[in-house]
């Protein structure tokens, strides 16, 4: 284990270093996110001109919500999005055997080796507009609750990098990655919007399948609503499946990789 | 460029793009389905919650066709914007066979971009006629000829001016190791200020005042709420008369910038 945290740290050392070369990149990456959440902010601001709730939330429920949608995203965008963007390229190349012949797990090596740097900014500003909705709520709120609530955000973080990997796996077999992308982009949009406001077999997908709809809104639900523990146990289960399954895919891709490039 | 090389460009781009099969319909289906179910599910919720008609001056049937359109225009409008651009070309030296062509290099892009565009001609046509048969023309009421007329210059003015903003934004690769966080961020501020997020009509009042001066709306809402009869004849002239003003803004920015740009570029690529 302790192998492995000291291969991560020389993994975040090399990041930084690498993002400090590109300072106007560094710079272009942070504003692009605060724009991207000024953009949802006043999207939610103005949908709220209309109607008084939205999937069983006020306003202040909502930037609650928001903002973990923004700490959510900034974490994938930090460790795990670059990564699962290169895979299909090593994979398309050949480059893939470089990773495959050192003594680690390849699948730990490639979701983490890259540690975006300038998103990390990101994820300080994410964090702050967060503490900025929580402390501007009006109702009361325990620290044990927010702690959950935290729990369960970093939770969701990991359901979206296993759902993010298992959607690029096919690379192996499909060697165009860029459909499957879209794709997983596309259906990410999910998770922009309150879990309750899907209904039918969509809201039944969307909490098991392809459970973009838990990813940050049943955190916010553990925070506002009673129910933590059934929220907790489904997302765990989730979770477990999904990572089972992303070993399972992994293996066998592995197996059907063939180290040429296309 | 001549018109016919510019055509060839654009015939041998929709030939490639139409290539990838499987890309094209994952991205379809997939794309549509989800952008469409998110929008249907939010305005069902909406107009539950809301208790009245109408949003915004629409009725639910009318935002979901406000909707279906707006995605389908965007596409038309966006075309590609991230991949096989000039970016691509400055940083990995590759613009250098363009600059010695006897033909302008713009021009060659902008066709490349045009015939990009196939793919999502034919999902407009496809899923556009798919729920114009699905819904009985329900909310279609205002689509007449003249409508369609109207719509189709304000399309392809939309397709320009975002052209130019989002080439302009790619030029900047001749000082910048990254653009892409810029395409986005424009992505981003183009969608909610230009209708393509919401209908511009949920902003309070005075913001959409200031809204009707800025490039944005010109890019989506103008030609969708023309397309479907929500816009009078006046309105429409308004309209295009600001989207042709900012224009000529993003043609003098675009070409102030290339020049620039290429008057310090090395041609070795990064």
């Amino acid at each position: 284990m302790s192998r492995y945290l000291v291969l991560y740290l020389h993994c975040l050392r090399f990041s930084f270093s690498r993002a400090m070369e590109f300072r106007v990149d560094f710079f272009f990456r942070v504003g692009m996110d605060v724009l991207w959440y000024a953009v949802h902010l006043v999207f939610f601001w103005a949908i709220y001109q209309h109607a008084p709730l939205l999937g069983g939330w006020d306003f202040d429920q909502a930037l609650v919500f928001a903002a973990g949608l923004f700490v959510a995203d900034a974490v994938h965008m930090t460790l795990f999005s670059n990564n699962a963007w290169m895979f299909p390229l090593l994979v398309n190349r050949g480059d893939l055997d470089y990773y495959l012949v050192r003594p680690v797990s390849s699948l730990f090596f490639l979701s983490l080796r890259e540690f975006a740097a300038n998103s990390f900014l990101n994820l300080v500003i994410a964090v702050g507009v967060l503490a900025w909705a929580l402390a501007r709520y009006p109702g009361p709120l325990e620290a044990t609750a927010v702690s959950v609530y935290v729990a369960l955000l970093l939770l969701g973080c990991f359901i979206t990098y296993c759902l993010h990997f298992l959607f690029m796996v096919p690379v192996f077999w499909m060697h165009n990655a860029a459909g499957l992308r879209d794709t997983f982009y596309g259906l990410n949009r999910f998770t922009a919007r309150p879990d309750a406001i899907y209904t039918g077999w969509v809201r039944r997908v969307l909490t098991t399948l392809l459970p973009y709809a838990i990813l940050v809104s049943f955190p916010t639900r553990a925070l506002f609503e009673s129910d933590v523990g059934a929220i907790a146990g489904h997302m765990g289960l989730v979770a477990a499946a999904l990572f089972a399954l992303l070993l399972v895919a992994w293996r066998r891709g592995l197996r059907a990789y063939s180290s040429a490039s296309s | 460029m001549s018109p016919g090389l510019f055509l060839h460009v654009a015939t041998m781009e929709a030939r490639r793009r139409m290539s990838y099969r499987v890309d094209f319909w994952i991205n379809a289906i997939a794309g549509f389905g989800a952008e469409f179910a998110l929008v249907w599910f939010l305005w069902k919720a909406m107009f539950a919650m809301s208790g009245t008609e109408a949003i915004g001056g629409y009725t639910f049937d009318q935002m979901l066709v406000y909707y279906v359109v707006v995605i389908l225009v965007a596409k038309v409008v966006r075309g590609v914007e991230f991949e096989g651009q000039a970016s691509e070309d400055i940083y990995q030296g590759g613009l250098n066979r363009y600059l010695v062509l006897p033909g302008s290099y713009f021009g060659f892009k902008y066709a490349q971009s045009i015939g990009s565009l196939l793919p999502a001609l034919v999902q407009a046509v496809l899923f556009g006629g798919l729920w114009l048969v699905l819904s009985g023309r329900t909310g279609f009421e205002g689509v007449t000829p003249a409508t369609v007329a109207m719509a189709i210059p304000a399309i392809v003015l939309a397709n320009l001016l975002h052209y130019l903003f989002v080439w302009t934004l790619h030029v900047i690769a001749f000082w910048a190791d990254n653009v892409w966080s810029l395409l986005v961020a424009w992505r981003h501020a183009a969608a909610l200020l230009g209708g393509a997020m919401i209908p511009l009509t949920l902003f309070p009042t005075g913001m959409q005042s200031t809204l009707e001066w800025l490039p944005f709306r010109a890019l989506f809402a103008l030609p969708v709420e023309t397309l479907l009869g929500r816009v009078t004849f006046e309105a429409w002239v308004d309209g295009m008369l600001v989207g042709c003003a900012w224009l000529v803004v993003a043609a003098l920015l675009a070409r102030a910038v290339w020049r620039r740009g290429c008057l310090q570029y090395s041609g070795i690529g990064i």
